[in-house]
Parts: structure tokens; sequence; C-alpha cells
């Protein structure tokens, strides 16, 4: 499908936040409590549109994948290992995150509004993502799991002066009832786009996690001028 | 190599020292020499022993060759030498033309020196931190050593990697070198650093890996590029074999489309060279790692839709079909082909609809058909197409149906110049290839798989063996080939044919109790199985004996007791009786233990090292596994048991009748609810509205109770000596103020009523007077007053009457009226009544309110009741009064008829006294006249006889002129008494 543009997201924040979730609810419009392992929702991808242009989301999940086990395990085993993996090895975690900050161009900083921790490490992730990311990513901040009111840990004013502080766009959703779930990707996607319109992003670099789509290559190539004359004037007819 | 294995065996040599002193020396001079030229030289030194003394050189040389890399990275060519001596001791590539033996012991040597290499995770650090030298002269060394570490200890050094921060995006900045060489080796240390790592798998395709190297592919010209393709291709594989994730970029991000150019190969026959066969077949293989049959079914799907849609199956179908392409490609095509349709019906059916390019042009599918039963083909080609087909019948019923109709008589080719595909697997199935035999029972079984349809359709195929003879059905035809089978001449194992045909009839029997049927009707077949079964063979034969075992007891398990002689009980008790149960389970179980049982079921693909060890079909494997278990409690169950099931199989069916009715109930009833749910929410807004009303009512009629409390209070007042009322305390009338009024209305009928009476007694009184008045001898006088004085009582008692009746009318009507208003407000609060109770089901609190209400309208209805009772009372007391004003009426009337005679009487009298004083006057004329002419004549006594006679006369008329007038009761009668008095005198007087 053709596209103007192509951004590259990833989804962060501690485990259990509901980033798979969100990923899912977004692409797929739809809600899957239990976690299927076998179903690959840890990279989705969606076409929206933005001042009338066509823009593909590619987004990836972060969380690391255990393929070390054998094909049947039960999920509650699943379950044990990840919590085992959360407490001896988060930092390990979030080093692999790191690998992918280089080439996105958002992200998603997820918490879970019940649970005040993963509120309290946002400080780390922030301080990984903005040493490892070029410095245009455009973070958002998500409190998810606002459906579940009753156990909120984190008021809303508290996500808000977090984002105020830190120059984040925030946003609380609920990956289970599909609020601003939208709006989160999409108001992300608004401020990538406004960024390449003032032209703050290299948008020939593809490391940034921002590609063109093939018509406007095409006539970028042309405006790109005398290398390739053939090929511009292929381009041309 | 002599020296080596000098040192690996711990001898001590001469020149072994002396190399050994000299690496020490030279590490010494790494480690101290302050000056850089001679640390320089004596590194390029150490690097020019380490492939011939490799383990003095690693054990005495790395620490300083790491401490190097450290403290020298402004140097590049000493950091290039320490490099590439660390690679020379690390690496095993060298060693390929050495003995296997050593080779082992080297292995051992790399592995070794790797651990102690990354025992310190900041080593890799360092030399992922050397990458991003771009000194060619560090950055490939640097390259080698990483992959060469790779190699050795993957998953270590993998998770050195995944941690350190932008280790995996480093190494991705080398598909983007401008140098081949780097690139190339970077695509090669990519291959190492993803090998079964999914994270890093990830972030690597993150990073743009399937676009770079697309890339790279296209610019070396696909297939035709050289072993870069290939180890572009077998990096791409690593990313997306059993990564779903990845499959799901690869997809997402349109790379599918990407693929198709890739078999663009064409008639052109520019040649085959070794490495295009490698190239396309690792092409292929990654076709089918995004189809695979392992992947979720909807990620296969979706890979199949997009295959499909950009030309990549229809690019794949030319190459089947193009001539002179290799064997290796055309049998991996036809493997890829088959997952790329596998269970998605639009794939399956665009295969079906390709032809082959031959005059005249035949379906693929009977092109490949006749591979597959030509037994000159190579056997991993057969295996492909027998795939091929299992794939095109797999979920797919009108394929199933297609390929089983060519077999039926109706669609059978009566010319015989096309062959279907029908005709071939027949043909495979009685030739005399063994091999054929297998792969066209298995292709028939697929054709029958979970299709009872088809199963009960190939029943009707015949098939005519020999020309006189009668035709054989080909259940029927299976199994004589199966009993005769020792007797026929065939190439490769007797085995195959029996295991192939008789897995065809397990699949055929399973599930089609007409099947069963069909097979038991030949009374050959059952001794033959239980012979085969019974007879203690040697080890090759106890597959056949289990299959036996397997056929034998779907026909007693799918059976329907259709057949007298072969009902279950029989069978059974023939197992018991020829072979034992315990024995028929042990044969049962050789199946599911014999050893190339547990590979098939593994992969639907038809993958088989050699002939021999094609026994298996996997769906197959499948069927046993369902079967063994209830054969097995089926052959163990006594006959009692049996019926017992039956008749639970009877009950649950009639369970599950009950149970769809019931759940047709519940839907119903569902339905019901959800509009009784409507009826009651409407309910509930008249309810509310309904209770408003109430409440209003219940204010109004609180309103009306205190006006009549109030009225009953002012009545009790009037009324205390009636007493009457006394019950009217209770009353709670939804109308007080009628009741009151009706009541006051009442008292005054009953004032006037007794006024009424008391008129009527006094006028009784009056009339008896009269009579005793009339009885007795009374004056002329007194009689006429008493008579004015009646007729004017009698006239006021009229008016009185009329008043009255008038009155009597008006309060009747108003009566009416009420009653109508009180009809009226019955009726109101009896539908309010009735409304109100509906709804009532739902809402107890209502009910209790409603019926409140409903005592309460009771209690009024009661007192309405009883005041309409005492308005009747009073109306009967009133009509009595009526009687007795009609009854005093018509006497009256009959006195005045009386009085009215009376008159007559008194003017015909009058008349006669008027004639008679004109006689009188005449007379007295005469008289006088004649007293004149007496006097004159002189005879008085004659005129006073006359005289005294008519006195008498007149006197006698005076008599009864008195009785007429005691009966006379006019007023005008007085005076006319009166005046006939006043003659009376006047006659008295002349009289005398």
């Amino acid at each position: 499908m053709a596209y103007a543009y192509l951004f590259k997201y990833i989804i962060i924040g501690d485990t259990g936040v509901g980033k798979s979730c969100l990923l899912l609810q977004f692409t797929d419009k739809r809600f899957q409590p239990v976690h299927d392992l076998t179903i690959g929702v840890e990279f989705g991808a969606r076409m929206i549109t933005i001042d009338g242009k066509q823009i593909k989301l590619q987004i990836w999940d972060t969380k690391i994948k255990i393929r070390s086990f054998p094909c049947k395990i039960s999920i509650s085993t699943i379950q044990h290992v990840c919590f085992v993996l959360n407490m001896a090895g988060q930092e390990s975690f979030r080093s692999i995150t790191r690998s992918y900050y280089r080439g996105a161009a958002g992200a998603l900083l997820v918490y879970d509004i019940t649970r005040r921790d993963t509120f309290n490490h946002l400080t780390t992730w922030l301080e990984d993502a903005r040493q490892h990311s070029n410095s245009n990513m455009v973070i958002m901040l998500i409190g998810n799991k606002s459906d579940l009111e009753s156990r909120r840990e984190v008021k809303k004013e508290e996500g808000e002066a977090f984002a105020r502080e830190h120059g984040l766009i925030f946003m609380e959703t609920s990956a289970k009832t599909a609020s601003n779930v939208e709006e989160a990707f999409i108001n992300t996607a608004k401020e990538i786009y406004e960024k390449i319109q003032e032209g703050v992003f290299d948008i020939n670099n593809e490391a940034n996690g921002i590609k063109i789509g093939p018509q406007h290559a095409a006539t970028n190539a042309t405006h790109a001028g005398n290398q390739g004359g053939q090929q511009a004037g292929g381009g041309c007819c | 190599m002599n020296f080596l294995r000098g040192v690996m065996g711990g001898q001590s040599a001469g020149p072994q020292h002396t190399e050994a002193e000299t690496i020490q020396k030279l590490c010494d001079r790494v480690a101290s020499s302050t000056l850089l030229d001679d640390r320089r030289n004596a590194v390029r030194a150490l690097k020019s022993l380490s492939k011939k003394y490799r383990l003095e050189v690693g054990i005495q040389a790395m620490e300083h060759l790491i401490h190097v890399l450290q403290t020298d990275r402004s140097d590049s060519e000493i950091i290039g030498y320490a490099l590439d001596t660390l690679y020379n001791i690390i690496s095993n590539d060298e060693e390929e033309e050495v003995e296997e033996n050593s080779t082992r012991q080297s292995e051992d040597l790399g592995s070794q020196f790797t651990e102690i290499f990354i025992k310190q995770q900041e080593n890799v650090t360092l030399l992922l931190s050397l990458l991003e030298e771009f000194d060619f002269h560090v950055r490939w060394p640097a390259v080698k050593l990483l992959t060469s570490l790779l190699k050795q200890l993957g998953p270590q050094v993998q998770q050195i990697i995944l941690v350190s921060p932008m280790g995996v995006s480093r190494l991705m900045d080398l598909l983007a070198d401008s140098r081949e060489v780097i690139r190339n080796d970077g695509v090669l240390l990519l291959q190492a650093l993803t090998r079964s790592n999914g994270a890093i798998q990830k972030i690597v395709a993150f990073e743009n890996a399937f676009e770079r190297l697309l890339d790279i592919i296209t610019e070396e010209g696909n297939s035709d590029g050289g072993i870069v393709v290939e180890d572009c291709l077998i990096l791409l594989q690593n990313l997306l074999k059993n990564n779903n994730s990845n499959q799901n970029f690869f997809k997402e991000g349109s790379y599918i489309q990407r693929m198709k150019p890739w078999f663009h190969v064409g008639d052109e026959n520019s040649g085959w060279s070794a490495q295009k066969v490698t190239n396309l077949h690792v092409m292929l293989q990654l076709v089918r790692v995004l189809v695979s049959p392992t992947n979720p079914p909807g990620a296969t799907s979706s890979c199949q839709k997009a295959m499909f849609q950009c030309g990549l199956l229809q690019q794949l179908c030319t190459i089947l079909m193009a001539t002179g392409v290799p064997a290796d490609i055309l049998t991996e095509t036809i493997n890829t082909v088959s997952e790329v349709i596998r269970g998605y019906q639009v794939n399956q059916d665009y295969f079906a609809s390709v032809n082959a390019p031959s005059n005249p042009p035949r379906p693929a599918i009977v092109v490949l058909l006749m591979s597959m039963v030509n037994e000159r083909q190579p056997f991993v080609l057969r295996c492909a197409v027998l795939y091929c087909f299992q794939c095109f019948l797999y979920k797919n019923q009108k394929g199933q149906g297609e390929i089983v109709s060519t077999l039926l008589p109706s669609t059978i080719d009566a010319t015989g110049n096309s062959v279907s595909a029908g005709q071939l697997l027949c043909g495979g199935l009685f030739s005399t290839d063994s091999l054929s035999n297998w792969c066209a029972a298995v292709a028939l079984a697929h054709a029958l798989q979970e299709n009872a349809t088809q199963k009960e359709q190939l029943l009707r195929v015949q098939l005519a063996t020999s020309i006189g003879n009668p035709p054989v059905s080909l259940l029927q035809q299976c199994t004589n080939i199966l009993s005769q089978g020792d007797k026929i001449d065939r190439r490769g194992s007797k085995i195959q044919t029996r295991v192939g045909l008789l897995m065809l009839l397990c699949t055929w029997l399973s599930n089609c109790p007409i099947a069963v049927t069909h097979f038991l009707h030949n009374s050959a077949n059952v001794p033959f199985l239980t012979g085969q079964i019974a007879e203690n063979l040697g080890e090759e034969e106890q597959l056949v004996q289990g299959l036996c075992a397997l056929l034998l007891g779907i026909s007693i398990y799918f059976n329907d007791n259709s057949l007298e002689s072969y009902m279950k009980e029989k069978l059974k008790q023939l197992i018991e009786k020829r072979i034992g149960k315990e024995n028929f389970i042990e044969k049962l179980g050789f199946i599911s233990k014999h050893e190339l049982y547990s590979r098939a079921s593994q992969k639907p693909q038809p993958n088989f090292p050699s002939p021999e060890y094609m026994i298996f079909d996997h769906e197959f494997t499948k069927l046993v596994k369902e079967l063994e278990g209830v054969i097995t409690k089926a052959i163990y169950k006594s006959s009692e048991e049996d019926k017992k099931e039956e008749e639970v199989k009877k009950t649950l069916e009639q369970h599950d009748s009950i149970v769809t009715h019931y759940k047709n109930m519940i839907r119903e009833q569902d339905l019901q609810l959800e509009e009784l749910k409507q009826q009651i929410s409407t309910l509930k807004c008249q309810n509310e509205q309904l209770q408003t009303a109430v409440t209003q009512q219940v204010s109004q009629i609180q309103q009306h109770k205190d006006q009549y409390n109030l009225l009953k209070v002012q009545l009790g007042k009037d009324n205390q000596h009636q007493g009457s009322y006394s019950d009217g305390a209770q009353v709670n009338g939804i109308q007080p103020e009628e009741v009151g009024r009706l009541r006051e209305e009442i008292e005054e009928l009953k004032s006037n009523q007794k006024l009424l009476q008391s008129q009527l007694a006094e006028k009784d009184s009056l009339i008896e007077n009269l009579k005793s008045s009339q009885a007795s001898p009374g004056t002329n006088e007194q009689s006429s007053a008493t008579a004015s004085r009646d007729s004017e009582q009698i006239a006021e008692l009229k008016q009185e009457l009329a008043t009255l009746k008038s009155q009597l009318n008006s309060q009747s009507v108003e009566i009416t009226k009420l009653q109508t208003e009180k009809q009226e407000l019955l009726q109101k609060t009896e539908t309010f009544a009735k409304s109100v109770p509906a709804p009532g089901e739902s809402e107890a609190g209502m009910a209790a309110k409603t019926t409140d209400v409903e005592g309460r309208l009771s209690a009024l209805l009661q007192e309405t009741k009883e005041l309409k009772n005492e308005i009747k009372a009073l109306s009967e007391e009133r009509t009595a009064i009526k009687e007795q004003l009609d009854a005093s009426n018509s006497t009256i009337a009959i006195l005045q008829n009386e009085k009215n005679k009376l008159e007559m009487d008194v003017t015909d009298s009058k008349k006669e006294q008027d004639d008679l004083l004109v006689l009188l006057a005449d007379q007295d004329q005469k008289i006088f006249s004649l007293k004149n002419k007496l006097k004159e004549l002189g005879h008085p006594v004659r005129l006073k006889c006359f005289q005294k006679r008519f006195m008498v006369y007149f006197k006698e008329l005076y008599c009864s002129m008195e009785m007429l007038c005691l009966h006379i009761h006019i007023t005008g009668m007085n005076t006319w008494v009166h005046e006939y008095g006043i003659v009376c005198t006047a006659f008295t007087v002349f009289g005398e």
C-alpha cells in the first residue's frame, strides 16, 4: 500500500503495564486479557491519515521473547519465568530495549496507573531513552489501565505533572476499553509529522525511524538532481 | 601437525622449547616495551607464530593482546595485528585441511580460548567499540574475530552483545559499509549473531535488516548472484524461521512482493550453476518458512494470501511447468507450492486450474501425479508430488470431490484419450511398483480425509479387471491385493504395498458404517484379517499385523450391526476365540510403537531419507492416535456394557435432543424475557404515572374525607336522635362529598316525607271529619263551610303534591346522576385496581400498595352500597307515601265525582225550583187573579184548598232539597240553599 511516510514506534515500560495489549488494541482492535504467546503481537503495523496523508506506523513491543524453552510449557510457567526475569533481570531487560531507541521515531512510555512502582521507574526509563535515542524522538507518556479506577495508585495529576516536567505528551489510556488508545498513537504521529514539517527530522536518514513512501521518494530523487539523470527521467515519465 | 600432536600429547621436544621461549620473550616485549614500534613488531611476530603454535600463543599472549587492544587504540596497525592474532588463536576456520582427530582437538581449543576471552565481558564490549573504527585494518579483523567468537560460544556472546548498549545496532551498520568485504563478512557475523536468538533477531529486523538484505540480493542479481546472495538468504532465514514477530513485520513491510522477482528463471536456459541452484533452493526454503504448517494458522494464511495476490504462487507454478529445471529445484518448488496452497482455498483453486503447457494441455495435478506413479522419477520428487497432492486436498472438500469424481463411472472419459487423476491413482494402486502402490494409496486416502461423502462415493467405483470377468469394486480389489499380496512379484518392499493399502482401508472405513458393511460383506475379509493377526510372524510382519488389528477394530467400532453374520458382538467373540483380547491389543499397539511412527507424526511433509522409510503417512498417524484408545475400549467392553453404552448413547442422543429442545426453549424464553423486560419497563413507567395518580387521588380522598368528616359532624348534630349513621365513622369514601350530599338529600327527602305524612294524616282526619259530618245531621251552612274548606285544602294538597313530585323527580334525576357518577368512579377505581396488579408481579411493594388501595376501594364500595340501600329504603318509603297520596287523591276524585253529581242534581233541582217558582209566580198571579175573581165571585174556599195542596207539595219538594243539600259541597249551593230557604220562608209567610 502506498504511504507518504513510515514511522517506527517502540513501546517501552515495565513488564505487565500492558504494552502488548495497547499494540494489539491499536492494530487489531481487540483485547486479550491472558496473553496468547503463540501469536506474534510483538510487532504490529497500521495505516493512519494525518493532514490528508497516509502514514504507515510500524510498532515494536520491546519485550523479550523467551525462546530457550521447549514448545510445550504452560502459561503459568511462563509467567513464573517472566516474574523471575523481572526480579533478576530488570536491568538486562532494559538494556535490550536500548537497542531499539536509535531507530525509532516515536516511543510510547507506558506505566500502569494501578502500580506505583511502574510510575516510579519512569525516570530511569526516560534517562535511558534520552541517552540512547536521537534527540528528536517523540516520547509520549501513557498511564494505562484507566479502566481500573478502583485500584488506581497513581493520580492523573501526577502523570500530567511528570509529563510537564519532562516535556512529554501525556494521556491516560485503557487497552481494555480502547479508550484513548487510538489517540495516543495518532497524537504521537502528529507530533512527529509536525517535526518533519518544521524540518527538525532528517528524513533521509532511515536510522531516525522515518521512511518516505515510494512516491515521495521518487519526487525526492528528482530533487536530488544530477546523479543518475536517467533514473530521474524515468521517474518523471 | 606432528608438532601440534606432540604438544597435545604433553611430550616435551626440543624445538618446542625454543618456540615457547620465543613466544614468552615476545609477550614480555608486548607487555613491557615502552616503544610502540617495538610492541607492534612483537605483536606482528606473535601473529605469524599464532597459526602454527596456537596453544602456546593463546596461553601466553592472550592477556597481553587484550591489553594492547585496550591501550593502543590510537595505532590501528598494532590493533589490527592483535586482532588477527586473537582470531588465529580462537578461530577453527584455518584448520579445515587437518585430519579429523586434530580438528576435534582444535575445536576444543577454540572454544576454550573463547571461554577465556569472554570471561571478561568488557572484552566483547571492547571488540564492539573497535567495530566503530572505520580503518579497514581494525574493522575487518574485529568482524572476523567477533564472528568466530559467536560461532564458538554463540549463546553467551549473544547475551553479552544483547545487553551492551547499541551492540546490535553497531553490528547492523556493517551492512552499510561500502567495502564489500566488510559488508559480506558483516552478513556472516549477523548470521552467527542471529542464530536461534529471538530477541536479537527482532532487533536486527528492527534495524531495517530486511530492506538492506533484499537490496543486496537485488544488487547482486538475485539467484544469479554469488555466495553473498546465499549468505544474505541464510541470514533472512535466521531472522524469519520460527519468529512470528519478524514474519509479521516481513509481511506487513510488503517484502513478500519483493521475493517474486527471485523466481524469474524463464526459459532462456542460461545455465544452472551450482551457486544458482543453491541460491534458488534457499530462496524457496525462505518462502516455505513464511507458510510453514508449524506457524500459527492465521499467520500462514495471511502470507498465503499475500503470495497469491502478488503473483508469487503463479511465478512458482511456472517453474513447476517449465522445462530444463534441475530436479533438485523442481522438487523444492513442488514442496514450496505445496505449502503455499496448503489449507487455503483460493490458492488450492488456483492450483487446480493450472495447466501444463503440453498439447493438449493437461492439468498440472495430472502431470504431477504421472511423475508420482512413475518409478523412473527420483524418489524425493515423487515424495514432493505426494506432498503437493496432500496439501491440495488438505481441508479442500471441493478438491476431494473433484478427484473422486474422476473415478466414478459417469464422468470417466469413454474415449480414454486423456488420463484422469483417478485413473493414475488406480494405476498406481495396482501397479507392480510397491512405492507407487504406497503413494497412490496414501493419495487416495487424502481424498477421503474427513469427508464422509467421498468415502461413500468411492464405494461406487467398479473396476474391470480382465475381459470376461464381472467388474470388481475398488474396495474389493484392495482387499484382494492385500490377501494375494505375497503371490505377486513386486519391485520394492512387499510390506510397503500392504501398509499403504491397509492405511487406505482404515481411513476409508473409519467414520463410515456403510463402507464397513461393504467391507464385511465379502466373507473372505474377516477370516483373512483374523488369520493375519493370529499368526505368529516375524518382526517384519508385526506392523502389518498391527494394521490388520486396527482395520478389524475399525470394522467393530464403526459397525452399525446391519450385517447379521458380522455384528459387533460376533466379531468380538471371534477375536476372543481366534486371537484373544490381550493378543489383539498387543498387536494393535505395534503401530504406534513402530520407530517410523513418531517420525511421521511430527511433520505433514512426507520426507523420507530412502524408500525403505516410507511407511507411515502423517494424517494416518493422527487417525491412529484418535482410534487406538477407543478401539481398545470397545474390545474390552462386554456385550452388556456395549448394550449399556448404546443405551447410554441413545439416552445421550435423547438428552441431546432434550438439550437442544431446552436450548430452543431457553432461546424462546430469552426472547420472551426480553419482551417482558420491555413490557416491565413500560409498565414501570405506567406504574409510576399511576402511582402519582394514586397519590393525587389519595390526597383528594383525604380532602374528601375531611369534607366528609366535617359533614358527618354536621349531620351527626342533625341526626343525633336518629343514630342511624353510626357506621359512617368508618367511611373512607371516594366521594364523601357526594355521599354527604346524598345523605343531606335523603334527610331532606325524609323530612319532606314526614311532612307529607303529617299532611296525609291531616287530610285523612279531614276526610274522616267530612265523613262523620256527612253521617251526622248538620246544618247546611256548616256542611257547605266544611265543603269549601275541603276543596281549598284539596287544592293546596294538589299543589304540594305537584311540588313534591317535581322535587322527587329532580331528586331522582340527581340520584341517578350520582349513581352514574359513582358507577364511573367505581369503574375507574376498578380499572385502576386491575391495571395495578399486572406489573405487580415484579414489584411486591406496588402490589401491597394496590391491595391497600383495593381495600380502601372495597370499603368505599361497601359504604356506597350501604348508602344505596338507604336510598333504596328511602325511595321505598317515598313510593309508599306516593301510594298513600294516590289513594287520597283517588278518594278526592271520588268525592269530586259525587260532588259533580250532586251539583248536577242541584242545578236540576234549581231548574225545577225555578220552574216551580215561575209556576208559583204564575200560580200566585193566577191565585191572585182568582182571589180577585173569587172576591169578586165570593168563592174563597176552593182556592184555599188548592193553596193547601200546593203547600204540601212544596214542602215535600223542600225536604228533598234539604236532603240534597247535605251532599252538596259547592259554595254556590249555599247561596242557592239560602235563597231556597228565603223562598221557603216566603212560602211559609205566604202559606199563613
